[in-house]
């Protein structure tokens, strides 16, 4: 007989519980809120009354993917027909690019249906098909320089840019030929992608050697890798961080002879130190990796945070003190919307 | 005629093929993933090539997940992938057939 496409539905607790429980037959048991939220569609294949195939869209990403092949007519047979449905289904909404998230001895089914690897390592990879992908992603970025000159990276969310993102870039600027600035694209900071980019942008116009780019889909925030796969809570940050470092040093990078990254010291967060270890790691030889100390305003390290925090009790001295002007100009002239912003719920205590 | 929106047709079942098209601009290029491809890699491209061409289409870049199907299937998906690209799905070009 041949197997059905159905929705399932996690509200309901008979087909959650259901749901569930094939998947960790098949080794997955992660189904935090963290990695729930934000799905908006699971599809299962049914066998009759038996569940043998799911998977779920959140977005771009593809997560949940598990088939059981027993009983099947052929082997992949599963697999190839639940992704053809999310396939067709997102194409339907113009959608015809998306990730995939999975253990690396699932590397080879995903590549089979047209999945390209941008990062691997023995805890997960990341994988991506469609259009526009990572090649349109590099045929966009500016070209600067040559083989032969000194290109150096810094990537930032900026929200919002600071002076000690000015004092990174700067010393980025100096001791480099050309700068590129690639601004974290995710829609989910206190100041918009928009803002954040146009900041940037002022508050480095005087460098003529920094070029202000968005990062795409391809420099996001590494903590919003998918992980639902993964048991041990506390190698969830090493898979998440790596994968980060690969996919910068492999691919970006090469692309427009970057050969050093800088990035600031991180007195602050433990997860900011434990990604400046990771990309120290992984860099290894290929990429030259400047750790730059974090500047101090007159009481406390500069961070963007702080910022946000003075921003939301409306303390005026902390933010001019540690902005320049062209984003304190910005944070007046738009002051009553911004908290109105946290007031709503967005939250500051992130990245 | 120029692509005016990226356009998938068919599907990763066997004996399917799955076409994807895409704005280009350095003529068909393509990205063909199949088990088939050492035998029948430029077939698979000619056929598509040739739907292309029947519709006018010089630049496109695309995508084919080929899982075995036999040309007349290839040819099919291909048509249809190119009416949705070009906005015509509702007003198929009976001439090509």
């Amino acid at each position: 007989m041949a197997d059905i496409i159905r929705d399932i539905n996690l509200n309901n607790p008979t087909q959650r519980q259901y749901w569930q429980t094939f998947l960790s037959e098949l080794d997955i048991d992660n189904f935090n809120e963290k990695e729930l939220i934000g799905i908006e569609k699971i599809v299962g294949l049914f066998d009759g009354e038996r569940l043998v195939g799911t998977g779920a869209i959140a977005g771009k990403v593809l997560k949940y993917i598990g088939v059981c092949d027993r009983g099947a007519t052929s082997k992949g047979a599963r697999f190839n027909q639940v992704m053809t449905t999310f396939e067709n289904y997102m194409a339907t909404l113009g959608r015809f690019h998306h990730f995939v998230f999975t253990k690396p001895r699932y590397i080879a089914s995903f590549k089979h249906i047209g999945f390209g690897v941008l990062a691997e390592s023995s805890l997960g990879a990341i994988l991506e098909k469609g259009l526009p992908d990572v090649h349109s992603f590099i045929r966009q970025l500016p070209q600067m320089g040559n083989q032969t000159s000194r290109i150096a990276a810094v990537v930032v969310n900026a929200n919002p840019f600071t002076r000690g993102h000015r004092y990174l870039i700067e010393k980025a600027a100096t001791e480099n030929d050309f700068v590129y600035v690639f601004v974290v694209a995710q829609d989910v900071s206190l100041f918009t992608t928009a803002e954040r980019q146009m900041l940037v942008s002022k508050g480095v116009a005087d460098l003529k050697n920094v070029v202000v780019v968005s990062g795409g889909d391809y420099m996001v925030s590494y903590l919003t890798f998918p992980s639902y796969f993964i048991h041990d809570e506390t190698t969830v940050i090493d898979y998440q961080t790596t994968l980060d470092a690969r996919l910068f040093k492999n691919i970006i990078a090469p692309a427009r002879h970057i050969t050093r990254r800088y990035v600031g010291s991180e007195p602050l967060s433990e997860t900011t130190a434990h990604y400046n270890q990771t990309l120290a790691r992984e860099f290894d030889d290929s990429i030259e990796l400047t750790i730059v100390p974090r500047l101090n305003s007159q009481r406390q390290v500069v961070s963007a945070r702080a910022v946000r925090e003075a921003i939301a009790t409306d303390n005026r001295q902390v933010w001019t003190e540690m902005v320049p002007e062209t984003t304190a100009l910005f944070i007046s002239e738009n002051i009553t919307a911004l908290q109105t912003r946290i007031r709503k719920g967005q939250k500051i205590d992130g990245n | 005629m120029e692509i005016k929106k990226t356009a998938m047709a068919g599907t990763l079942e066997s004996s399917d093929v799955q076409i994807m098209l895409s704005q280009g601009s350095d003529g068909i290029t393509f990205d063909l993933v199949s088990d088939v491809a050492k035998q029948f890699d430029d077939a698979i491209k000619a056929t598509i090539t040739a739907v292309l061409a029947l519709y006018g289409v010089d630049n496109a870049e695309v995508k084919v997940v080929d899982k075995g199907a036999l040309d007349m299937v290839i040819k099919a998906r291909a048509m249809t992938a190119v009416q949705r690209a070009l906005d015509l799905a509702d007003e198929p070009n009976w001439e090509v057939m």
